[in-house]
């Protein structure tokens, strides 16, 4: 399997189905003597803006602890062994209700899609 | 014969695509200045649109990839970036462009200047998607579109020479104003050829659950609705020709000038057909382009996306529409010039072209995605074409519009 041509990029989705993102970067475990082993997939836009260059990273990192909180500063993980199936999307064995990577779409429902008439 | 169904609703779908705000004037623009001689391009721009809808829908049939999320995967984020922002952008100008044509069709009925019925529109065309399905959508919409067959009405009771027509459907050099001739030409196939137009069917595939079984249902519907929608064009064309050359005006600039075409075939009624053609056929336009805005961020990022599900459960895709109508209904509000802002964005669209349709050549000749349904000969030779036809575009589009330009 080439990672970066079968993995990064993909659609992910969690075990109930959801679309949570793409895979947006890989985080990969040296080991002295041995191959390098993947250890997590990131997701969101400061593991994107880093693909473009460490500056355009460190801004968007920047960027969004200032508006969602310290715990935003960094790109969401996910651990590659919760990963459950590879196939057009890839499932992990997670709810992405358990985890911060919506926490943008849930202020947005809250605040602003919500509260106007016909949402829901 | 659910089949045969399906084929029908997504040929009269095709249409609601087809005709919108920037097919009709650069066709009436066409028809006036030039008689039948640029029938050519709009004959060119349909079987180009053709290939590249019947290929939307076979990678998505059978890659169940959507193409934004085709060139992301394939090609990675750094290389997805471009095509995106080129989409969204001309997304957006051609958006405006439709809400322009809703509204000079309301103030043609209404007297009420069009810049104060942009917003208006906008807030409409929001209520159907912040409600709608995609099905509504779809098939509502489109339905209502076919009022624009009475062009084709009128272009056979106006009798036209059908030897003159036919000899307008091969290029030839133009007698006077060739660098207008050639941006109309340009304009006419950036009308035609929409990215908004095969991205939009793929993402529609993927919502009705297409598989392998639908090729050639697909097939029937891409070459179908748009030969359908290209016979209106041109039918627009002839009429424009046919009706405005004789009082004299081979120069529209004015859209007060748009509605003349149908009253000498249909009397007063041609005018309500012609405000009617206008403001569904564009409304039809914002419609999909909104939510093609909306598909290609949510696609193009991984988050949730589908029409049927409620705005509450899918929050970004739906801020995502709601931003692109108010953004796009801002600069007719501000009293921008729709039939301006429609040229050049037809001819923007053409220029952008290679962008996304390079990439899209790629997946389409990807084993991995599709198998043996890859392209053949025939579909490559016509992508290149039309890659070719952009790049030359990209590079005389602009030129054009400031020496051309009207």
């Amino acid at each position: 399997m080439d990672l970066v041509r079968d993995i990064l990029d993909k659609q992910v989705i969690d075990r109930e189905q959801v679309k949570i993102g793409k895979v947006d970067g890989l985080v990969a475990e040296l080991r002295p003597g041995k191959p390098p082993r993947i250890v997590a997939i990131e997701l969101g836009s400061i593991a994107l803006a880093r693909r473009l260059g460490a500056r355009p990273g460190r801004w968007m990192a920047g960027l969004s602890a200032r508006l969602g909180g310290k715990r935003h500063g960094e790109p969401h993980r996910i651990a590659w062994n919760k990963v459950r199936d590879i196939g057009i999307d890839i499932e992990f064995d997670i709810d992405v209700r358990e985890t911060a990577i919506f926490d943008w779409q849930n202020w947005l429902r809250d605040h602003v899609v919500g509260r106007i008439p016909g949402a829901g | 014969m659910k089949k045969v169904l399906e084929i029908s609703l997504g040929v009269v779908t095709s249409v609601g695509g087809f005709l919108e705000v920037g097919s009709l004037t650069t066709a009436v623009q066409a028809g006036a200045a030039f008689h039948f001689q640029l029938i050519w391009a709009i004959v060119l721009g349909t079987i180009c649109i053709i290939f590249l809808v019947e290929m939307a829908g076979r990678f998505a049939a059978v890659s169940h990839h959507t193409i934004a999320d085709g060139i992301r995967e394939r090609f990675g984020f750094n290389a997805f970036l471009w095509p995106l922002l080129a989409v969204l952008l001309v997304n957006l100008l051609v958006m405006s462009a439709e809400i322009g044509g809703v509204a000079i069709a309301l103030e043609l009925a209404t007297g009420i200047g069009f810049q104060w019925w942009a917003l208006l529109v906008a807030l409409l065309a929001w209520v159907f998607l912040w409600k709608g399905t995609f099905g509504f959508i779809e098939k509502g919409v489109s339905i209502l579109g076919l009022v624009t067959l009475c062009f084709v009405v009128g272009a056979v009771m106006l009798k036209p020479g059908w030897g003159q027509v036919a000899a307008g459907a091969i290029p030839t050099v133009p007698n006077h104003d060739a660098a207008n001739y050639w941006f109309m030409a340009v304009s006419i196939l950036g009308a035609s050829i929409s990215p908004y137009l095969f991205m939009f069917y793929s993402s529609g595939a993927i919502e009705d659950r297409w598989d392998e079984s639908y090729l050639g249902a697909n097939r029937a519907i891409a070459a179908m609705g748009m030969s359908f929608g290209g016979t209106i064009s041109v039918s627009v064309l002839i009429v424009a020709a046919l009706v405005l050359s004789p009082h004299g005006i081979d120069q529209v600039d004015d859209y007060h000038q748009l509605p003349l075409i149908l009253i000498p075939i249909f009397g007063f009624w041609g005018f309500v057909l012609f405000i009617a053609s206008l403001g569904i056929a564009c409304f039809g336009a914002v419609l999909e382009v909104g939510l093609q805005q909306a598909y290609l961020m949510a696609q193009g990022f991984g988050w949730t996306w589908g029409e049927d599900q409620k705005p509450r459960d899918n929050p970004g895709f739906s801020t995502v529409y709601t931003v692109a109508l108010f953004l796009s209904a801002l600069p007719i509000a501000a009293g921008l010039d729709p039939l301006k802002l429609t040229i050049f964005s037809m001819a923007l669209t053409a220029a952008s072209l290679p962008l996304s349709v390079i990439p899209f050549l790629f997946l389409m000749n990807d084993k991995r995605y599709v198998g043996k349904h890859r392209n053949g000969m025939v579909s490559n030779a016509a992508v290149i074409f039309v890659i070719a036809l952009g790049f030359v575009l990209a590079i005389v589009a602009i030129p054009l519009q400031i020496f051309g330009g009207t």
